[in-house]
């Protein structure tokens, strides 16, 4: 069967009740999760997933990959509506998308969001189609050396771009790989830093870490702020969201280079490992504005600049797809939990990923196109019902929450075990998030460290000479890379430590 | 003196220390050319250098801020802080929560702790919020019990106090 049959045969299974219900009810818990101010769509897909346990791969993937792009569109209707961005990547769509409803267009801030994350999702997902296959194929080329030099790659990057320090984001990622150091070691099954406690014979499963570290570092905050008078006032009343969808498709499709380009930017930042949507809607925000004949009139309510947050972060979700497919490395929180439920059912994301998994494979392009329209329907049809829901009062909504998080945890083996690892890693990511540490490096460290040092012992086991590791032009080049992303990013950081100097004083100077 | 980052990396620091110290234990290369040891060493050095950088960083921070005149840290300034009793009292619970669970069971425990955590959160103020709170915290446990073990083929843990 040719590669467009596979996909329309996998198309008509997913619309079958069985993958269907699964799809409408991770959309559903995504619009909602992601309009939820201070739950991020990783929070949802980790709320949703001790209910995937029980289904098939398919069906689990099928409801994940409804929250991811139900949750890239869910964040866009707070951010219009209330001026508060429901996921951080929707901080973007608050610039243009509040002050459109301020000026009495709440109805079409809404729409031109929810349809440009339709555009921008569809044309990731044509990229995530065409490019998967020869993504993976360049993968299979790859030999140790190549994959130990990738994986350092992309934690190098991902510690040099995310948060404000350089030094804190590697060090993050240390400890990430740290994480993995402990317990039996790849080849002999030596214990190591067990100290002589049995449940850590076994190691760090991946999935309580990450549970642990996202729950209470995305919760916490919102309980800091409970009685503090900090809470915002959420109260969208009479807000009319009535429009004609043709208006609102004529401003987006009116605008083809901009729409293009923040969508490429979107699928980009997605192939980047865990660096997200975050990043994608600012900096395609950014660059619509650069790029505009109008750029004064940005952060006025202007439709350019919800497309250019809106469609790029939703095209981020099938670039963060692309790489967790070909190459097995998460491009973001999201996917890192897509990828440990993968696991769980026995199956290994990478490479072969598509060769030897085409059912699920394609299932995930499928379950990803027909998310877009459901995400339509969902917005279309519940946006004042969800509104209602986003009321909820957090002292209601984060006990319920970290219940789900104790069953996901338990549920993964049975075991109280990894309910214990789950209360571990939320002191450890609260203490992190205290510490003003980015979490992506620690996550893409506990996912790598394992496949960094397998390849590494395997490379060197094939051939001692470790200048190979150089000399190989892929691994070399990556590696070349990963010192280039370090020195740049610590280059960045400097200089805007010293802007940020010459700014202090030169207010300090106006002062006197 | 030094603000979080250092800190920070203090900890860091003395758990890669005591780390390198337990790779000496570890036993030599015997099948492949690098032993268990390796990949750890090298990971838990770049940990100390980078965690020797963050203190180094912060101390020289620290001092700078220290120069400067009428500094003022930040956290003074920002003016009412984040409420760190809540935060607290939201890990006492769940901590009790996680060690009760197997005694207690899932069902009872869940509702207990969703009951707690709820009016620790936000006090219920008339009757009719305590109601509320009830119905969720039993809720809560009965629905995540009936969808897990009966559609979803996940046991969750029986009490061994209560034996449900």
């Amino acid at each position: 069967m040719s590669h467009y049959e596979l996909l329309f045969t996998h198309i008509g299974t997913i619309l079958h009740f069985q993958y269907l219900i699964p799809l409408l009810v991770g959309t559903i818990a995504g619009v909602i999760g992601g309009a939820l101010p201070g739950v991020t769509i990783t929070m949802t897909v980790i709320v949703v997933l001790p209910f995937t346990f029980g289904l098939d791969p398919l069906q689990g993937l099928a409801a994940m990959t409804g929250v991811y792009v139900g949750g890239s569109a869910g964040g866009s209707i707070t951010a219009s509506l209330i001026g508060i961005p429901g996921t951080p990547s929707a901080v973007a769509t608050t610039f243009d998308g509040f002050p459109m409803t301020k000026n009495g267009e709440a109805g079409r801030s809404v729409w031109v969001g929810a349809w440009s994350a339709f555009i921008g999702g569809a044309l990731g997902g044509l990229c995530l189609i065409e490019l998967t296959g020869p993504f993976a194929s360049l993968a299979l080329k790859f030999g140790p050396w190549e994959f130990f030099a990738l994986f350092v790659f992309a934690l190098s990057m991902v510690a040099g771009l995310v948060g404000r320090s350089v030094t804190k984001g590697l060090l993050s990622g240390a400890i990430g790989l740290v994480v993995t150091i402990i317990g039996p070691d790849p080849v002999m099954g030596v214990q190591r830093f067990t100290v002589h406690i049995h449940q850590l014979e076994g190691g760090f499963p991946f999935l309580p870490v990450l549970i642990g570290v996202f729950a209470f570092a995305q919760l916490m905050p919102d309980v800091e702020t409970i009685g503090t008078g900090a809470q915002p006032a959420l109260t969208p009343n009479q807000i009319n969201l009535k429009v004609s969808h043709l208006s609102v498709l004529r401003d987006i499709l009116c605008r083809p280079f901009i729409l293009l380009w923040v969508t490429f930017i979107g699928i980009v930042i997605g192939v980047l490992p865990a660096i997200g949507g975050s990043a994608a809607n600012i900096m395609a925000y950014d660059q619509a504005k650069k790029f505009s004949k109008r750029p004064e009139k940005f952060g006025t309510g202007i439709p350019e600049g919800i497309v250019a947050s809106e469609a790029s972060n939703s095209a981020n979700v099938a670039g963060s797809l692309m790489m967790i497919m070909a190459f097995g490395i998460p491009g973001d929180a999201v996917t890192a939990v897509m990828m440990g439920a993968l696991t769980i059912h026995g199956i290994q994301p990478g490479p072969l990923f598509i060769s030897q998994h085409p059912k699920v494979a394609y299932g995930i392009y499928a379950a990803y196109l027909v998310a877009l329209p459901l995400m339509i329907a969902v917005v279309w049809i519940g946006s004042r019902a969800w509104l209602r829901i986003i009321m909820m009062p957090k002292s209601m909504l984060i006990p319920i929450v970290l219940v789900l998080c104790v069953v996901g945890a338990y549920a993964l083996s049975n075991s109280m075990n990894d309910v214990y690892v789950l209360g571990l890693f939320c002191v450890i990511g609260y203490a992190m998030v205290k510490a003003r540490m980015p979490l992506a490096p620690l996550i893409l460290g506990v996912v790598l460290g394992d496949q960094i040092e397998a390849n590494l012992i395997q490379a060197v086991s094939t051939d001692p000479n470790p200048w190979l590791f150089l000399t190989r032009p892929i691994s070399g080049g990556l590696i070349a890379a990963s010192v280039l992303s370090v020195a740049l990013a610590v280059w960045q950081h400097s200089r805007e430590t010293k802007r940020l100097a010459v700014a202090a004083d030169e207010e300090e100077d106006t002062d006197f | 003196m030094l603000s979080r980052d250092g800190i920070s990396g203090l900890v860091c620091l003395a758990l890669s220390i005591w780390l390198l110290v337990l790779t000496l234990w570890l036993p030599p290369a015997v099948i492949v050319p690098i032993g268990p040891a390796f990949y750890p060493r090298v990971v838990l050095t770049i940990m100390a250098l980078l965690s020797t950088i963050l203190i180094v960083l912060d101390v020289v921070a620290m001092r700078r801020l220290h120069a400067a005149p009428g500094a003022v840290p930040a956290a003074v300034a920002a003016g009412t802080g984040p409420n760190y009793r809540l935060v607290l009292a939201t890990f006492i619970e769940f901590g009790i929560y996680i060690a009760l669970l197997p005694s207690l069971g899932f069902r009872i425990s869940t509702v207990l702790f969703v009951m707690a955590l709820q009016v620790t959160l936000e006090w219920p103020r008339s009757a009719r919020h305590w109601v509320l709170a009830v119905a969720v915290a039993i809720a809560t446990s009965w629905v995540c019990h009936i969808v897990f073990e009966n559609y979803l083929s996940v046991l969750l843990p029986r009490g061994t106090w209560s034996g449900m």
